[in-house]
This record gives C-alpha cells, sequence and structure tokens, in this order.
C-alpha cells in the first residue's frame, strides 16, 4: 500500500524535474511582472504601456492564466449584456481617457448615469441626486459599464504596444526568491522562470503574489449573498427620462440595486441572506423577476412574507412556481391598497403597454419583463484588507493592487474603481522612480503608492462597511435616524450640491455618485451608532444629525 | 567569492590607484570610516539604519536633475529635453558613495559613474548589490573603486558633474576635501555637495532625537562640531580658488543662481519622505541642505 502510494508520487515527479532544472537555470529578466489579467492587472500594463519613459527603460510582462483571446475576441449580441458591470466614476474614466485607453471600449454599450434615487426599505424616506447639480451634462455621475467591455479595450490598447508582454494561458506555479538574492522568481506552468525587479499582485482575493510576501489580512464575511443579472425591460416611455436614473432601496436583508446598462436592459445587484439568494435562484428566472420588481415596490412586512414563502417552498422540495408568486404579490398589493393602475403595482401589468405613465413611475424602475439567460449568478460578500501594500524583507519587491489588497463589499460598485485609482497611482509612482533613477522595485519608490492609496481605500470600505450595518438592521430609533437624515438632505439642494462637490474634488475629477451617498451616511451612521447606545435620546440626536450635515457642507464650501 | 566575481563586472576605470599609504595625507577620518564599515551590511535595508538616506535619495536625485536642466535652459533656451535624460553619457563622480545609493540612481539616468569610497567594506556591499540587478550589472556605466578622493587628482581624468552626499561632515579637513573636489570638476561642469548646518536645530534634530531619542541613526554618526554653515560653503567659494576668479563672486548674502544654490532638504515625520524647500524659503537650511556650485567654464 505505501510502496503504491509512494510510487504515484513518485512518477510525475520524474516528467516534471527536467524541464523544471533547464528553465530554472536560465530566469527571464524582467523589471514589472504583472500576474492577473483582471481589469486591475490590464489596466497596469495599459498604464505603464503608455509612458513613452516607461516603454523605454523597463521591461513589463503580464502573466495570466486563462485564455485572454477569449476576452479579446469577446463579440456579445446585441442587446445582450455581461451579468457582470461596474459603474466607472469620472475619476476612472478620466485615468483611461488619459492612458487612450477608453477609445477602445464600446462606449455604446455604456450608460451614464445621470441621476440616482436611494429609499429606506421599511421608512421610504429617499434621498435623489442629479449630475445636473454637479453641472457635468450628458456625462452623468458614473458609467455603467460592463467589465468584459473594459478588458476587451485594455487588451486592444495593449496590442499596440508591442513592448508589455502578454504570457496568458500561463498559471503561476510558484513564487521564490532568486537564490542569494531578493528578487523573486515567478515559475510558471509552461517551464518558464521569470525573475523580477517588481512583482504586482493583481491576482484577487486569493492573490499567489500575497501568499508569496507573507502580507497577512483582516476582514470577516457578511452573512451575505449577492445575486447579480441582467434585466430585460421595455424602454421608458416617451413621457418619461430615458433609462439613466439607478435605483437601489435598502431592505433589510440587504440592498437592491437597479442600473441602467441600456435603454431596455439594466444590471441587477441583489444583496441579501445566503439562503434567500439560494432560494430565489433556485426558484427560477422567472419567479426571481417577479420578486425583483416586488422588492422595490412592496413595504417591507410583505416582502417578509414573500422571502419566507419561498424559503419554505425551497426546503420542502417544491419550490414556488411563477402563478403561485404572481397571485401572491397580487394579493399583497391589494392588501396593502395598491391600485392596479398604481406604479407600485406589478403583478399582473402588461409592461409593453405603453400610455400615459401612472404618478410615481419614475421614483421606480421600470418593470422587469425577463431575465437574460444565463446571466443569473451569485457571490458572497466580504470585507477584506491587507495589512499592508508592499511586501517586506524576504517579500519584498512586491505589491498588491485590486482586489488582492481589499476587496470590498459592492454596495457602491465601487470594487472596480478603488483597483483602478490603485493602478493609476502604482503607474505614477513608478513614473516616478524612473524620472529620478530610481530602482522602481525599491522600497522607496514604492512606498508613496502604499501612503497614498492605503489610508483611501480603508476609508470609503470603512464607509461601505457602516452603510451595509446601518441599513441591515430594522431596529426603530436607527430606522427613524436614518430616514430623517435622508429627508433633511433631499429637502436641502444646497447642502446635497455641497456634499456632491466636496465628494467629487475642486475640479470635479472624482464625482461620484456613490462617494455622495457615501458621504452623506457617513454622517448618519455616526448618529445613529449615538442613536443605538442612547435608546431615545431622539432629539440629541436630531440636532447632532443636522450639525454634522452642516458641519460638511461648511467644510466643503470653504475648500 | 561573490565580491571577486563582481570585480569582474565592476573593472576600475582608474587604473592608477595608489596604495593606501596615501591615506596619511587625506581628508579621511579613520574613525569615521570604522563606523561606516561596521553599518555596511545594512545600507540597502530600506527600512533599517539608511532609511533616511533612502527617502533623501530621490529629492537628491531630483534637485541635479532640475540644476542641470536650469543650466541647460540658460545656455539653449530651446531647450526640449526631459529632465531624466540630462545625465546621459556624462561623467560623473560620487565621492563617498557608500552603499551605492546615488550611484545606482545616476547610472540608471545614463550617467557614466564612478562610485569611490574610503570603506572597503562600503564598496563591497555597493558592488554586491549592483551585480544583482541585471540593468546595471549588464551595462558599463557604473563602477566603484576603494579609494579615497585625493588619489584620484594623480589621473588626468576630470568629471562633468561631481557630488558628494552627506560626506562633508564626517571628513577631517573640510577645506582640503573641498579643494579635491572642486579639482576634480571639469571647466563648466558642477559640484553637488548636501550636509548638515552646524546650529542649535540640527543638533536638537540629528543628533538629540535622531541618535540618542528615536534611535533611528546609530549613536555616533554624527558629530556637531564637523557640522558646515551653508554661509561657510559659500565663502569658500568665494575665495576659491587662491589664484584666479573665484567660483562665486564675492559680497554678502545668497549667490546668484548661476554660480552656487542653497536649497533646504526638510523632512516631513508624518508622510515620511523628504521635501525640497524652495529656493531661499526663510529657515528652511537650519539642519539638512544640498549645495550646488558651478566652476567657471574658463577655468582649468
Amino acid at each position: 500500500m505505501l510502496a503504491s502510494t509512494s510510487k504515484t508520487i513518485y512518477r510525475p515527479t520524474v516528467h516534471r524535474v527536467l524541464p523544471r532544472f533547464i528553465s530554472s537555470s536560465t530566469p527571464e529578466e524582467w523589471d514589472v511582472v504583472i500576474v492577473g489579467g483582471g481589469p486591475a492587472g490590464l489596466a497596469l500594463a495599459s498604464a505603464l504601456g503608455s509612458s513613452k519613459l516607461v516603454r523605454e527603460s523597463l521591461r513589463v510582462s503580464l502573466v495570466e492564466a486563462s485564455d485572454l483571446s477569449k476576452v479579446h475576441e469577446w463579440s456579445p449580441v446585441a442587446g445582450t449584456f455581461s451579468n457582470r458591470a461596474s459603474s466607472l466614476t469620472h475619476k476612472s474614466q478620466a485615468f483611461l481617457k488619459d492612458i487612450r485607453a477608453w477609445e477602445h471600449v464600446d462606449e455604446g454599450r455604456t450608460c451614464p448615469i445621470q441621476d440616482m434615487q436611494v429609499w429606506d426599505g421599511i421608512s421610504d424616506a429617499r434621498i435623489e441626486f442629479s449630475a445636473s447639480l454637479l453641472g457635468t451634462p450628458g456625462h452623468g455621475m458614473a458609467r455603467m459599464t460592463e467589465n468584459l467591455n473594459l478588458q476587451r479595450g485594455l487588451l486592444r490598447h495593449l496590442a499596440n504596444i508591442p513592448q508589455v508582454q502578454i504570457l496568458d494561458k500561463s498559471r503561476v506555479q510558484s513564487i521564490d526568491l532568486a537564490e542569494g538574492s531578493s528578487w523573486p522568481l515567478v515559475r510558471l506552468d509552461n517551464g518558464r522562470v521569470l525573475r523580477s525587479r517588481l512583482l504586482v499582485g493583481a491576482d484577487g482575493f486569493n492573490s499567489p503574489v500575497r501568499s508569496f510576501a507573507k502580507i497577512s489580512s483582516f476582514g470577516w464575511a457578511y452573512d451575505t449573498q449577492a445575486i447579480v443579472s441582467t434585466m430585460n425591460h421595455p424602454p421608458r416611455g416617451a413621457f418619461m427620462g430615458p433609462n439613466t436614473t439607478a435605483y437601489q432601496r435598502f431592505l433589510p436583508t440587504g440592498p437592491i440595486a437597479f442600473l441602467p446598462i441600456s435603454p431596455m436592459a439594466s444590471s441587477l445587484v441583489w444583496s441579501t441572506k445566503p439562503p434567500l439568494a439560494t432560494a430565489l435562484i433556485a426558484s427560477g428566472p422567472d419567479v426571481l423577476g417577479y420578486m425583483i420588481n416586488a422588492a422595490f415596490r412592496l413595504p417591507d412586512v410583505s416582502m417578509r412574507y414573500l422571502h419566507n414563502l419561498i424559503l419554505d417552498a425551497h426546503e420542502s422540495g417544491s419550490p414556488v412556481t411563477p402563478p403561485q408568486i404572481q397571485t401572491e404579490i397580487a394579493w399583497r398589493e391589494r392588501s396593502h391598497g395598491i391600485e392596479e393602475t398604481s406604479a407600485y403595482a406589478s403583478a399582473f401589468i402588461d409592461a409593453t403597454k405603453q400610455g400615459i405613465p401612472p404618478a410615481d413611475a419614475e421614483s421606480l424602475p421600470p418593470i422587469v419583463t425577463s431575465l437574460q439567460p444565463g446571466t443569473v449568478a451569485s457571490f458572497p460578500l466580504r470585507f477584506n484588507h491587507t495589512d499592508s501594500y508592499l511586501g517586506d524583507g524576504q517579500g519584498g519587491r512586491t505589491v498588491l493592487v485590486g482586489d488582492a489588497a481589499h476587496t470590498v463589499h459592492p454596495l457602491a460598485g465601487q470594487g472596480l474603481n478603488l483597483g483602478l485609482a490603485d493602478v493609476e497611482c502604482l503607474s505614477r509612482c513608478i513614473q516616478d522612480a524612473l524620472a529620478h533613477g530610481g530602482d522602481v522595485g525599491s522600497r522607496t519608490a514604492l512606498l508613496p503608492y502604499a501612503q497614498e492609496r492605503y489610508l483611501e481605500n480603508h476609508k470609503i470600505m470603512s464607509v461601505m462597511d457602516k452603510l451595509h450595518k446601518l441599513y441591515s438592521t430594522s431596529f426603530e430609533p436607527v430606522v427613524w435616524a436614518r430616514s430623517v437624515g435622508l429627508e433633511v438632505v433631499n429637502e436641502f439642494d444646497s447642502v446635497k450640491t455641497a456634499l456632491m462637490m466636496e465628494a467629487s474634488g475642486q475640479n470635479g475629477r472624482g464625482t461620484s455618485v456613490w462617494d455622495v451617498t457615501a458621504k452623506v451616511v457617513e454622517n448618519f451612521a455616526a448618529t445613529t451608532d449615538a442613536v443605538r447606545i442612547i435608546g431615545t435620546g431622539v432629539s440629541g440626536m436630531f440636532g447632532a444629525g443636522i450639525q454634522s450635515i452642516l458641519k460638511a457642507s461648511s467644510t466643503s464650501s470653504r475648500k | 567569492m561573490l565580491i571577486i566575481s563582481s570585480l569582474k563586472i565592476f573593472r576600475p576605470t582608474c587604473s592608477r590607484v595608489v596604495a593606501s599609504s596615501r591615506y596619511s595625507t587625506s581628508t579621511v577620518n579613520p574613525a569615521e570610516i570604522a563606523h561606516f564599515s561596521r553599518l555596511s551590511s545594512q545600507w540597502w535595508d530600506e527600512a533599517g539604519e539608511f532609511s533616511f538616506l533612502h527617502q533623501m535619495n530621490p529629492v537628491r536625485g531630483r534637485f541635479i536633475r532640475e540644476k542641470l536642466l536650469e543650466v541647460a535652459r540658460d545656455e539653449q533656451p530651446a531647450l526640449s529635453e526631459p529632465s531624466s535624460s540630462l545625465l546621459k553619457g556624462l561623467d560623473v563622480l560620487d565621492v563617498g558613495c557608500g552603499g551605492g545609493l546615488l550611484s545606482e540612481s545616476l547610472a540608471r539616468l545614463g550617467a557614466k559613474t564612478l562610485g569611490v569610497d574610503a570603506s572597503e567594506a562600503n564598496i563591497s556591499i555597493a558592488k554586491l548589490h549592483a551585480a544583482q540587478d541585471p540593468g546595471l550589472s549588464s551595462s558599463t556605466t557604473l563602477s566603484y573603486l576603494h579609494t579615497p578622493a585625493e588619489v584620484l587628482l594623480s589621473d588626468t581624468k576630470r568629471y562633468d558633474v561631481v557630488c558628494s552626499m552627506e560626506v562633508l561632515e564626517h571628513v577631517d579637513n573640510p577645506p582640503a576635501f573641498l579643494d579635491t573636489c572642486a579639482q576634480l570638476v571639469k571647466p563648466g561642469g558642477h559640484l553637488f555637495l548636501s550636509t548638515i548646518s552646524r546650529t542649535a536645530l540640527a543638533y536638537f534634530l540629528t543628533i538629540f532625537m535622531a541618535e540618542d531619542v528615536l534611535r533611528k541613526v546609530a549613536r555616533g554618526t554624527h558629530t556637531h562640531a564637523k557640522f558646515v554653515t551653508p554661509e561657510e560653503l559659500t565663502a569658500f567659494f568665494r575665495a576659491y580658488p587662491k589664484t584666479g576668479s573665484p567660483w562665486v563672486d564675492a559680497g554678502r548674502g545668497p549667490p546668484t543662481r548661476t554660480q552656487a544654490e542653497v536649497r533646504g532638504l526638510v523632512y516631513n515625520p508624518l508622510g515620511a519622505r523628504w521635501i525640497l524647500a524652495p529656493r531661499g524659503a526663510w529657515g528652511a537650511a537650519e539642519c539638512n541642505y544640498i549645495f550646488w556650485v558651478r566652476k567657471p567654464p574658463s577655468q582649468n
């Protein structure tokens, strides 16, 4: 028994030893090796490749396990959209334009977010943001872009930069140190060995580069699963604005977001409890479609009822059928006094019928008629931040960007934006180091990157985390506080503009609707924390809420 | 073993190295050399003993490039070269190169760089470190030599740029050392020095705080009495050379920007980085400063 096991172990090593031995004797010299061909890795390769100084002085390569030609040749059927889309902020877009990668992104497949509506699932307190407040007409607050569209654009851009080599279909087998030196050796499964002055981990949450550099991280999994999908819906009627409004409703189980990507399709991100997510997906796309419509419209008490219904049916092994859920929703609508012509009715509405839209139609997303086949997916939400972005000692000459460094609650679609901001900063630091003759793999060259990005990312991640916690409660004083806060801010356009301006930066570079919401809610989070302690100290809280808002507006107007 | 093999890569450019008996006539202080030899292994620990120097390095490099660019623009106003390519092909000497922090940067910018140091251990470390870097070991732009600067005078080779960073405060006879550095500069060439001013603030920051309280720098690294003020440096070049026209015109107050310049280097502990103070910033050169002077083009 023992002999046979050792035999099976022994055999493959014999085959592997020879090519490895040959290859390890001739490591290739590289200045920058980027591990990971996701949006962050490709953006870094593009950013470096777009600099003349870098092209002339550095050898850059990108290693990716999958076949990137599939992304490069991605040609989706018109009208269908990938379920992974992100709201790119102005800052991210400006960076992509600056490195001349944006011109390779199919802008026809993207959609500006002109307005945004966020409301509380329990109190229905609502805040509305409009890009017109920012004075950037036509550009919106952010731009919904499929990740694949961005990745393809970056690959097309990189196709014009032969100096940056893309080694796809190459898996990183191991990373170790070159003997007697502090330079990392990246061993690929095809036998190539890359000796690297600077090793960049753009390799996602389970980053091998991070493991090599022994950078620890802290974080937690939220008890939350995000369902994503691409939703079909009829275009907005003639009496309404175009489909450029993002909607987000905070239910106690998690937020549900509707993000426009074309006149007749939008992106769904529905964060909810994991068992519920499983049951919803198992019920099939038709039931899920009805539930999405209801989740934006029905009062919380009915949503809880429907959730239980779906959970029970799933557990009993006979999932809810579409007619069943339709009848249930219709019954809940009647019990709440929602008339069939109301904007809040969705169960038996023929959404394709055009006419004069009911009142409040623009407060709600269009009625979803179907989900695009194969787009329903889900993933767990987590919060994770590494202790450092730079490797140290034996793990020196390594740096982390994007999800390898931080995983954020996608509440506000900030993940990709944070990653692109990392990339922009890192590529700037590399170019600075080159300009003064620095070693781009040295701590001295990379320290400004860590100094600039770590705190910034942590700030935004903390706000996302607070938002999640703030809105996942139905504790009355907290609900009251957050709804009063939203209502108060919504009443004051000047305060709202000030908040948006502050979030957008003086020159309007960093505008993001999400930054703004985060800013607003950050203030409430502080006050509601107090509420949680005091329990009933409502009047004092109210004063503090106003105070913090006014303080925020006065600091931003001082700028 | 390693040192020997790296020696092959860094063939000394200076063929006439005089034996160490000449040390007695040099400005090298044996105690100082012993001090830095002990610390030599830590030269490239960027978070360790020499972290301040690592952080200062980009700022020093920036000042060198900016000053060369300024002079080049004065002479050819239409110049559109980026400042990073200005050093390409120039003969540069780094006196007291230590572990080679500045020498490596200068070589990467394309300068034909020679780093010299009176400590053999420093030179070994510098060579060893550069040998690991394929960008430096495969090119011929960087070489190191274990010698005091005075020995180089016996060779006829002179340099477009002579740098001596954080060295002046460690030598025994500053005027003699400055004279050596000045002689090694080609006519019209540049001399860059960075050092610490002899002020109460400098004592407080560089000795009391850095060495005694925070222990960021090894004790005994600095001696307050050996610090040189910017005024003393300027005064030296107002009277240098003894015969012929001086490098800096006589007078009081700061020198004209085409002849010499003093800029403060201020450490920002919060950002953990050095800042190059603007020209003439009040009080900025009270502690660390960088000094530039140009040899008149007509002088040999």
